[in-house]
């Protein structure tokens, strides 16, 4: 017994729905928003097996770092960050099964996906160069813009249903969350652009100005790490996303089978991946000012609002 | 982190097309003041120039940009030619016009794609270099070359047209004018490129003036110079050219200037292809060019382009000077850039439309 | 431009040192000025004409001296012509009254070795900061060799 409950929790934890498959859905995912992106500029877009070629690329690539900067603290940051982010993946239901669940894990998941923010920041104070540092107080300063409203934004879900926990949110739903909270999904949706430095809000790493922002300097398996972290972290989000918003694996408009909810859950993960790549497409990025601006003058106020139409709806 | 960093931008830099070094100081956000240094191009033209014949000079120049070449030989033969005295047959004006004006187009085009890439949007970069490939398609099939064409000869063009040719381009012109329609939409009307480039890199008039500023760079401040109006050549002196001026000074009002200046370069394209006179490409040149001296202007799609030449009545030239519209703007950047914010550096930039090859020589 | 009436002010205004005019190709008027009155031209130019576009400023060495040519520009060309000798390459600088000036007087000085009196950023434009093989545009310099 204890056996086959061991065997259970390590396949939960390292086969389905833990590392293998947040790390298999994460390169999925990777491939399949190039593939959106690059269509709608009316370029081809890679292969499928791309995202996985460029790992292993990156693996086998020489690992410096400029004189002056710390090797210890530039290794440990990235697997700080990837740790944290696959963490998180043990906690947010896929379609129903997670490794584990209990009162209080959204606060848990939101805390571990701050985590590589704030490592991503040292990371480019910490190696040393100028446009690291200089994308290092960018990616803090647009930290701050977004943080606020996308936590707001994920708070009120939790007080409609009463509870901090995923799965019981999922269950407690009456009807999908976009229709009772429209606000909060559309400030979770721009939010996490900004968490995962997507454009329009890529201004930590924007090419045009400072090469690549606080991982200019790296190389090799420690930038190999990073990708898959930003990678891991857009799997994390969305899937968070349908769990609070748009009612997990269940459906509110007409029954569905048992076998097919999985596809539900992938099909509205799918949904929020090509929002986010033709949002990408859209814009021209914002500086980092205009970006201040806007968290602060729209979307902190937005979602203010939203947790207390919650608030009144609830009592 | 808010005390001064001297960050440098080139010559190697992910939003310089061609190497140059501005050294730039910033504080926090803020550019304090840039410094500057040209020549990592500098490939020495004019001095080359005194012991190559004209023949052979007429690709040489071709050489000094790889966007604006045509326009270099245009601009050199009419000095030389007029020296010689030569009569050019008015078909290879017309054809010599309709690639300058190609050219234009192409260039704008990619400078378009350029600044969006600059501030960060990918996608109309894409499209306008995709609708770019139209117009270098079809100079490839006129001339064999798509950036370097070689069209030019001492007396006139190596090339021709026949019927079935024009009719071809103007098809393909149809298209391209429907895909210029939608970039001049989304550059006069879309919201995250305006707030972007507008009220960035302000050129007053009195600057421009100050600077000896040219081209779209120009008349984007209001300044109304152009040569194909000003100093009108065969076949311009039969067109009737609309010159686009705007008067903000931004990098918007250069990009409005120049999306509006691609639409005019097509129809007078059409023009020039619609009329093409009949007969010769060309007019037999001597080897041995008259002693004198003459001076030549063009408008290249980045402004004025001179050319001066002096002859001592060998095949080579005593001096030739090329004076490219670059350099006085870049004359502007440690101005303009001087309390912009580092994300507008690189608009700053891609707004002049640098051309460091040219500016070098 | 009415250049006519530019030359016939700049000859009441400078007398001898204004030379006979000579119209060049496509459509240039050259004008030789006396070293000492150029900057008065050029002021006379600016006031009286408001010619305010500078194209550039040539500099060459025709076996004898070397020559210096401000090529102006108003609706047609007017190029100011002045000469100065090899042992005493030396001109007044143009930088205070066109602001450009001054960026095409650093070319002009590395490459023919001619000091602007005046200009105090010359300092190399295009060439290598450890070029030392002279001014290139100088008949005796070969310019072929390299580092």
């Amino acid at each position: 017994m204890v056996v086959r409950e061991t065997l259970s929790a390590l396949f939960s934890i390292l086969v389905f729905p833990g590392l293998a498959f947040a790390v298999l859905c994460a390169l999925t995912f990777e491939w399949l928003d190039r593939l959106i992106m690059a269509r709608l500029q009316g370029r081809v877009g890679p292969p499928w097996y791309q995202p996985v070629a460029d790992l292993i690329k990156l693996l086998a690539k020489e690992d410096i770092l400029p004189t002056g900067a710390s090797h210890t603290v530039g290794a440990v940051l990235p697997l700080l960050s990837l740790a944290s982010v696959l963490a998180a993946a043990m906690y947010v239901p896929v379609a129903g099964h997670v490794v584990s669940s209990f009162e209080g894990d959204l606060i848990v998941v939101l805390f571990l996906l701050s985590l590589p923010a704030l490592a991503y920041f040292v990371a480019g104070w910490v190696s040393v160069g100028v446009y690291s540092i200089v994308g290092g107080s960018r990616s803090l300063l647009q930290y701050f813009s977004y943080e606020v409203p996308f936590l707001m934004a994920l708070a009120t879900p939790a007080i409609l249903a009463d509870s901090w926990q995923i799965s019981v949110i999922v269950a407690r739903q009456p009807t999908w969350g976009v229709f009772t909270m429209p606000l909060g999904f559309l400030l979770a949706v721009v939010g996490l652009i900004g968490k995962l430095k997507r454009d329009p809000f890529d201004i930590p790493k924007a090419a045009s100005e400072v090469v690549a922002g606080p991982l200019t300097e790296y190389s090799g398996r420690k930038l190999a790490l990073w990708h898959l972290t930003v990678d891991v972290q857009t799997v994390v989000g969305i899937m968070l996303l349908v769990n609070l918003f748009l009612g997990g694996h269940t459906s509110t408009f007409f029954a569905v089978p048992g076998w097919a909810a999985p596809l539900l859950f992938a099909a509205k993960a799918l949904a929020i991946l090509v929002g986010l790549a033709t949002a990408s497409v859209l814009y021209a990025r914002l500086r980092i000012d205009q970006l201040a601006q806007l968290g602060w003058k729209v979307l902190a106020p937005l979602a203010l609002a939203q947790i207390l139409v919650a608030l009144w709806m609830v009592g | 982190m808010m005390d001064r960093m001297t960050i440098p931008i080139g010559p190697q830099h992910p939003l310089l097309k061609e190497p140059m070094a501005f050294t730039v100081t910033v504080e926090g956000e803020r550019v304090l003041e840039a410094a500057m240094r040209l020549g990592y191009v500098h490939r020495g033209i004019e001095k080359l120039a005194e012991s190559r014949t004209y023949v052979q000079l007429v690709h040489v120049v071709e050489r000094i940009c790889g966007i604006c070449s045509h326009v270099h030989t245009t601009t050199f033969c009419d000095a030389v030619e007029s020296l010689m005295g030569l009569e050019v047959p008015p078909r290879a004006y017309y054809i010599r016009a309709l690639l300058c004006e190609m050219e234009r187009i192409h260039s704008h085009l990619l400078w378009l794609g350029v600044l969006a890439k600059n501030v960060g949007f990918d996608t109309v970069f894409m499209y306008s270099w995709r609708d770019r490939e139209i117009v270098l398609d079809i100079m490839e099939e006129l001339s064999g070359g798509r950036v370097s064409h070689a069209v030019n000869i001492l007396g006139g063009v190596r090339i021709d047209l026949d019927a079935a040719q024009v009719q071809r381009i103007l098809e393909r012109f149809d298209a391209l004018e429907r895909q210029v329609e939608r970039a001049l939409e989304v550059v006069e009307q879309e919201r995250t490129l305006r707030a972007r480039t507008q009220g960035v890199g302000i050129l007053t008039p009195d600057e421009v003036r100050r600077y000896c500023v040219v081209g779209p760079t120009a008349r984007a401040s209001g300044v109304d110079v152009d040569m194909r109006r000003d100093a009108p050549r065969p076949p311009y002196d039969e067109l009737d050219v609309n010159v686009i001026l705007h008067d903000a000074g931004d990098v918007w009002a250069r990009t409005v200037v120049r999306a509006h200046e691609t639409r005019e370069s097509l129809r007078l394209a059409r023009i020039l292809l619609a009329n093409l006179p009949e007969g010769p490409t060309s007019a037999r040149a001597r080897r041995r060019v008259p002693a004198g001296e003459a001076v030549a202007r063009s408008e290249a799609p980045r402004g004025e382009v001179f050319y001066y030449v002096r002859s001592d009545g060998s095949d080579t030239p005593a001096r030739l000077k090329v004076r490219t519209p670059t350099l006085t703007t870049l004359a502007t950047l440690p101005r303009q850039l001087e309390g912009v914010a580092l994300a507008d550096v690189p608009v700053v930039l891609a707004g002049v439309d640098l051309c460091i090859a040219c500016a070098d020589r | 431009m009415d250049r006519d009436a530019v030359v016939q002010a700049m000859r009441a205004a400078l007398g001898a040192a204004v030379g006979e005019p000579r119209t060049l190709p496509v459509d240039d008027l050259f004008v030789s000025v006396e070293l000492t009155a150029l900057r008065a031209a050029v002021e006379l130019l600016q006031n009286e004409f408001d010619i305010w576009h500078l194209s550039t400023v040539t500099g060459l060495d025709d076996g004898e001296q070397l020559l210096l040519h401000y090529h102006f520009w108003q609706g047609s060309g007017l190029t100011l012509s002045v000469s100065l000798p090899y042992e005493r390459a030396e001109a007044p600088t143009l930088s205070d009254l066109i602001e450009v000036a001054g960026f095409y007087e650093r070319e002009v000085a590395e490459m023919l070795g001619v000091t602007f009196v005046g200009n105090a950023d010359l300092r190399p434009l295009l060439l290598p900061d450890d070029w030392d093989e002279g001014p290139p545009l100088r008949r005796h310099v070969d310019g072929q060799g390299g580092q």
